[in-house]
């Protein structure tokens, strides 16, 4: 129970029976677990993707694949980040780790804002509502379970990410959680209005028209984003380290996760529809 | 080495603040005892004992839902109970014994004796556990509360739930049944699978990983095997229903078409999800008595349980299958030929592994000294019973023979056989069996073995007549029947015996709380049992273990009854190493995970009535439930947020030579 | 345990042979229990009168010869342990424990083949049974008579999808009767089984095992009467409040009997001239309306009604001897009045709504309201003055004489005020003109 241990072996806690970290077993397990619901999804998905009842929406003409394209590479560069994160920490490299960390969430951001930009799109323009067809109901309830996780890791993350900051010796609960909020808000808004206007930026609206109509989250994101980075600089030692490297492993599961079911969701739900 | 404080100094409030942890809101509980103990307690045995409390008022609640319906039947025609109430009581029947009763009596003894199995001195993450106890009573509170409606008008749940313990679409949808009573029952079901999701990663984990030295997996309990198989089942079955109560919550709220037939809608999806988990699930409740009844038969035959390896390999083997069967569920739904055929083969070779069991459980008694005293009478009563209800479930594995049998009370004799005579009995087995363990105090032999005939009797009474009855066309189900159909003996013997089997579950439970005062004081192994919570004190102490045990052989306590020497020599030898390294570890308490139920209670009952309007004092105060949800999800996730900031802290014990106890915190 | 051994143990020793004696005397002498294992109940799966139901109590017994070889061996043993093993006295249970055996795997292997062999016996036929009670046997395919039947809460319509009637309006429609299934016996029949609602499931015991009327589901099954017979059946999934009392009877009718009766159902519905619509209002003949049933008496049949129901359904079919054409007309005219054309056609006459059961032959069916009420003046009467008691949550008290307000409670109907006796007395005179 003890972890005096001088050097720390990432692949082997002697605590435990089976020399698997507890928090490791704990997740592997949850992810099974998480299969399952995704599986359940999934099913429901295809069920009713086989028995269409007549008026159903047709997929094809709504997906914008080249965008859904995208963002699933984008979150499948984040588990890359992800990984040097999990590498920097067994290094021991609190700095670079906190910037893998930033960087896996600003992808997640993407892939999330990506969503959110298909969601309204989808609803607003294609008019397929989640009660208006049964492809409705089961596409936004298997996309957007998906994208629940998605943004729970991004807020793990942001709880990992904050912490690093915890200091040494003790104390600065106030600062810790002014901190998670102020990440909270500056990727709230990113992945809620920024992302979604940048691509219909891309999409050709106007830049200055998309400043005024969403004036109130901007500015708050960019008072988070102020925030974010003045509590962003090093003060004093931390008490955050390579013995925490099972933490930031146990998050890197997730997300690997999550991104290997948007890989079978992609496939199951639009590259299907394409072939 | 850290001071070490008198009890007065932490158990008052008064303990001068050493260096505070870092996160924290306010002072984290070090009550043992009184409200806030318990409240806040991360200890196993004590959850467990909550969990078994809670189960067993359960179960009462669910018998006397359960008389009432057999009062009810007791005559044709009879208009004791209007049809809508009748219907209520059923669901509930059903929904309590399994969510509410039975599975929380295992939950109860997965805490209870797991970490005492595989000698650890609590289980993974001791507040996960606390949570998961409190999240179960959530979801309890959620499907009861519809009652409330009977007795106080103004508030309008439209009575208890009444849709059937399995809750067809699409007699669930908002056209059929518009009461929130439903949309309790949805949340109910949903946050008691969150609570057994994870419950169930805990005692994986605990299972896995926390077992003492020696103790290898092919050396573990029977017992132990079964909760890890069960918790496996739970964690893997749990989803399925999880998302077909989103489905159907999503088509009474927010109008999708999952199960909405004018929509597109196919309601036989429902039944594979929902079967998709309700077949594990039976395992779910089976395997842990099976477990128990492995535990009890060798230590009353004195003599291993016969063919472990077969028995622990057959454990798996129904837990496997058990996913690929769920469909003889739904023979009479039209599934095509091939596919019956083929859950129906299937649906037979699980028999084969729980055939297994029965012949090792009989290999087990022979050549032994059978000491019948009650829990070796009422595990030898569970052989019996579970293998007449296991005959019956080969019947209904005959597809066409199931058509005539599917939904009349041949179903409901052979699941009664099952879960009573099954389940039930091994059950009120380990309850008194381990009675002694965790209270201290022998349960008198004569009032035992009153009540345990007095239950054989009512219940063989009660259900045996019920096989006739569904062979003689009676439907599951049905509020009234008529009295020209031959069903009036039956019906009439059947609710005289539930009497009977209500009597002896009273003397059983009443001869428990005469013997937890007054019982004859227990030693610490009254049964000469032969797993390792026999050789710890009753009732446990709070570390479990003075020293972590090494394991030597399978029946690890038999093996050091014969070995005391040589296991002396190591214990001491453990003791001396465990305090060098700073004394015993133990868990702190918290208030997170029963703050973080509270918020949850508050955002799923607020969000089952989502669309209604918020009325207090005759005033619409919002217009929907929204705010209120918002709320309670907020209080949970700060005090999730909290939680994860405060860290499972600990202080520590330290054994002197005498045995006393004392405690130090605030020296790691 | 070091005292010795307690007084009360002889006691637990002989229960089990004392229950088992006591069990063999109740059994052998007592009538009543007697019943308690009879199967000759009107939904006996046991007293089969179709190839159908035949073929899946067969199969049932075979697994009931498996299952009883397998518990008197295993029995056996088990209690041969439980008594040869058992710690004869307190000594015994201090001696020496016995060996320490761990299993043996030979046996616990042969075991296992057993069992296996023992499963299939029953796999085969189970396999075989599956495929022929699924469809209609192909060489009678031809005979075979397509029925659909579908669910409502809480009844059943039959529609006779090849005999066509003509409609008043001109064109054609399939024939359609509700609760009561009348075909005919030794040919084969082909239902299609459907709801408008929730699932239910259609099930005749002694004709055909059960299949549930699914949603969006073409489900379907087949079933052949071997004789002619009044056979009860009944809704056997759980379909909300009035489940219980969902229930319908199959009429099966020597061919000539059916011919006869078809060509009765194809005509427009029989009519009474009304001689004197005065007259009836003054001079009631039937005296049965302010009769009260006591709750727990026989509803659905008479002890003469069961003795013989096939007769009784027979003598239903007849025309009442005492009608009364004024109060026949008096009773058409408040069938309109009281809006109850809304919901049930009557074919030629007034009504023309789908919801309810159609009522074109009413008077000619052995029951009413499902199943529930032997279908006599007095029980007709007591059903419509109160639906709700006979079936709890029917659509007749909910949305007829009641209606919901705006909060969402039930209140009287202020268009439909509950039936004095006199316009219950007739309507039932109207409605058991309708043969």
């Amino acid at each position: 129970m003890n972890s005096h241990a001088a050097t720390i072996d990432h692949h082997h806690d002697a605590t435990t029976a089976t020399g698997i970290p507890n928090k490791k077993l704990l997740w592997w397990a949850f992810l099974a677990s998480d299969c399952m619901f995704f599986g359940a999804l999934i099913s429901t998905h295809l069920v009713y993707r086989l028995n269409p009842p007549p008026g159903n929406a047709v997929p094809t003409q709504i997906f914008n694949i080249e965008l859904t394209s995208f963002s699933t590479f984008i979150l499948l560069m984040s588990s890359l980040l992800m990984a040097l994160a999990v590498n920097a920490i067994q290094r021991g490299n609190v700095r670079s780790t906190r910037t893998m960390l930033l960087g896996t969430m600003f992808f997640g951001c993407l892939f999330l804002g990506g969503q959110v930009f298909e969601f309204t799109h989808f609803v607003y323009v294609k008019k397929m509502t989640l009660s208006n067809s049964i492809f409705g109901s089961t596409f936004f309830t298997l996309t957007g379970t998906h994208g629940t996780h998605v943004a729970i890791g991004v807020l793990l993350l942001g709880m990992m990410y904050v912490r690093t900051f915890k200091p040494a010796q003790g104390g600065g609960l106030l600062l810790n959680f002014v901190h998670l909020l102020a990440v909270c808000v500056t990727f709230g808004v990113a992945f809620i209005w920024f992302v979604p206007g940048m691509i219909e930026v891309v999409y050709g609206a106007s830049f200055s028209e998309l400043l005024r109509e969403h004036a109130i989250p901007f500015a708050a994101g960019i008072v988070g984003l102020i925030a974010l980075i003045a509590l962003g600089r090093t003060r004093g030692a931390v008490e955050f380290g390579e013995k925490n490297a099972i933490d930031v492993e146990a998050i890197g599961l997730y997300w690997h996760f999550v991104d290997i079911v948007w890989i079978i969701i992609f496939t199951a739900v639009y590259l299907l529809e394409y072939l | 080495m850290a001071e070490a404080i008198a009890k007065h100094a932490y158990t008052g409030g008064a303990h001068a603040p050493v260096k505070k942890a870092t996160f924290e809101l306010f002072a984290r509980p070090t009550a043992k005892t009184g409200l806030v103990g318990w409240l806040t307690t991360v200890d196993h045995k004590k959850i467990g004992m909550l969990y078994g409390g809670f189960a067993i008022f359960f179960f009462l609640v669910g018998g006397l839902e359960a008389l009432l319906i057999r009062t009810q039947l007791i005559v044709p025609n009879n208009h004791f109970l209007e049809a809508q109430t009748y219907n209520e009581l059923f669901t509930m029947h059903g929904t309590t014994m399994i969510f509410l009763a039975v599975m929380p009596l295992n939950a109860a003894f997965f805490n209870l004796l797991i970490p005492l199995q595989v000698g650890a001195r609590d289980v993974a993450f001791p507040r996960l556990n606390s949570f998961s106890l409190w999240v179960w009573v959530v979801g309890a509170i959620l499907l009861n509360v519809g009652w409330l409606s009977h007795f106080v008008p103004a508030w309008k749940f439209g009575g208890a739930p009444s849709v059937g313990w399995f809750g067809y679409a699409p007699l669930t949808s908002k056209a059929f049944t518009p009461q929130l009573s439903t949309d309790l029952w949805v949340f109910g079901l949903q946050v008691l699978g969150l609570s057994s999701i994870v419950a169930s990663l805990n005692f994986i984990v605990t299972i896995i990983n926390m077992r003492a030295p020696g103790l290898t997996m092919m050396r573990l309990p029977v017992f132990t095997w079964m909760a890890l198989v069960t918790s496996f089942l739970l964690i893997l079955a749990l989803p399925a229903i999880a998302i077909a109560l989103v489905e159907v919550m999503f088509d009474r709220n927010f109008g999708t078409n999952f199960f909405e037939v004018s929509g597109g809608g196919q309601p036989i999806l429902w039944q594979h999800l929902f079967w998709v988990f309700g077949h594990p699930e039976v395992y779910i409740l089976i395997l842990p008595p099976m477990g128990y009844v492995s535990e009890i038969l060798p230590t009353f035959s004195r003599k291993p349980l016969f063919g472990y390896p077969i028995i622990v390999f057959s454990g798996v083997a129904i837990g496997f299958i058990g996913f690929g069967v769920w469909s003889h569920h739904m023979f009479t739904t039209g599934l095509g030929n091939v596919a019956t055929a083929a859950f129906a083969l299937a649906t037979m070779a699980i028999a084969v592994p729980t055939g297994v069991k029965i012949f090792n459980w009989i290999g087990t008694l022979w050549g032994g000294q059978i000491m019948t005293r009650v829990p070796m009478m009422f595990a030898l009563g569970f052989i019996w019973m579970f293998m007449l209800g296991g005959f019956s479930g080969i019947m209904h594995s005959a597809a066409p023979a199931d058509a005539q049998q599917q939904d009349s009370y041949f179903v409901i004799a052979h699941f009664h056989y099952v879960l009573i005579g099954g389940a039930t009995f091994a059950l009120l087995a380990a309850i008194h069996y381990w009675f002694p363990k965790f209270f201290g105090r022998m349960v008198p032999e004569f009032w035992g073995k009153l009540s345990f005939w007095l239950i054989f009797i009512g219940f063989n009474c009660t259900f045996f007549p019920m096989h006739f009855l569904g062979l003689n066309g009676m439907p599951r189900r049905t509020w009234t029947y008529d009295s020209n159909m031959g069903w009036n003996e039956g019906n009439l013997v059947a609710s005289c015996g539930a009497y009977l089997l209500g009597l002896g579950i009273f003397t059983y439970f009443a001869v428990l709380i005469w013997s937890f005062f007054k019982g004859k004081v227990a030693g610490n192994d009254p049964w000469d049992g032969r797993t390792m919570e026999w050789s710890i004190p009753s009732p446990p102490p709070e570390h479990n273990f003075a020293a972590i045990p090494t394991v030597h052989a399978r029946d690890a306590w038999w093996y050091e009854k014969h070995h005391q020497e040589e296991i002396a020599q190591e214990r001491a030898e453990h003791i001396q190493a465990e305090e060098s390294h700073g004394g015993i570890h133990m868990p702190d308490q918290s208030w997170y995970p029963i703050i973080a139920a509270f918020g949850l209670l508050i955002g799923t009952y607020n969000m089952a009535q989502l669309h209604h309007p918020v009325e207090m004092f005759n005033k619409v105060i919002f217009a929907t439930h929204l705010p209120l949800a918002i709320t309670g999800l907020c209080i949970l996730v700060t005090a999730c947020y909290l939680w994860s900031l405060e860290g499972p802290g600990g202080y520590h014990l330290h054994i002197a030579p005498d045995g006393k106890v004392t405690e130090s915190r605030g020296d790691h | 345990m070091t005292r010795t051994r307690p007084a009360y143990r002889k006691f637990f020793r002989f229960a089990p042979a004392f229950l088992a004696g006591l069990g063999l005397v109740l059994l052998t002498s007592c009538n009543k229990v007697h019943q308690v294992f009879s199967l000759s109940g009107p939904q006996s799966t046991m007293v089969t009168d179709g190839p159908v139901a035949a073929r899946q109590w067969d199969l049932f017994m075979i697994t009931v010869y498996v299952t009883t070889f397998i518990f008197i061996v295993v029995g056996a043993v088990l209690a041969y342990a439980q008594i040869k093993f058992r710690a004869k006295s307190e000594a015994d249970e201090k001696s020496e424990p016995p060996h320490q055996g761990h299993g043996n795997p030979l046996i616990e292997i042969g075991l296992i083949a057993a069992s296996v062999a023992l499963l299939v016996i029953i796999a085969i036929p189970t396999v075989r049974d599956i495929w022929y009670t699924h469809d209609v046997p192909d060489e009678e395919k031809g005979n075979a008579l397509d029925v659909t039947a579908t669910g409502y809460q809480w009844w059943f319509q039959f529609k006779y999808d090849t005999e066509m009637v003509k409609l008043p309006a001109g064109g054609e429609t399939p024939l359609v009767t509700g609760n009561e299934l009348v075909v005919p016996a030794g040919r084969p029949i082909r239902v299609q089984v459907r709801t408008v609602d929730v699932i239910h499931s259609f099930w005749v015991p002694k004709l055909a095992g059960k299949v549930d009327m699914m949603p969006n589901r073409a489900n379907f099954l087949w079933f052949k009467a071997d004789r002619p017979g009044y056979y009860y059946g009944q809704c056997a999934e759980y379909c909300g409040e009035s489940h219980a009392i969902m229930r319908f009877r199959v009429i099966a009718l020597a061919q000539p009997d059916y011919d006869k009766w078809l060509a009765n159902q194809k005509q427009p519905a029989r009519s009474v001239t009304a001689k004197s619509l005065a007259a009836a209002a003054s001079v009631p003949r039937v005296q049965f309306a302010s009769m009260k049933l006591e709750s727990g008496a026989a509803l659905s049949g008479s002890p003469e009604f069961d003795a013989n129901p096939l007769a009784a359904w027979h003598k239903q079919q007849d025309v009442e001897k005492d009608e009364d054409p004024a109060l026949v007309a008096k009773g058409r005219q408040l069938f309109s009045d009281k809006t109850c054309v809304s919901c049930h056609s009557i074919r030629g006459h007034e009504g023309i709504g789908v919801t309810g059961p159609d009522l074109t032959r009413v008077g000619s069916r052995s029951t009413v309201a499902a199943g529930v009420l032997e279908n006599t003046p007095q029980l007709l009467g007591e059903w419509l003055r109160r639906p709700n008691h006979y079936k709890p949550g029917n659509k007749m008290w909910f949305g007829g004489f009641k209606v919901q307000d705006t909060q969402g409670e039930w209140q009287p109907n202020p268009k439909l005020s509950e039936l004095s006796d006199a316009e219950i007395n007739a309507l039932v005179s109207y409605l058991h003109s309708l043969k």
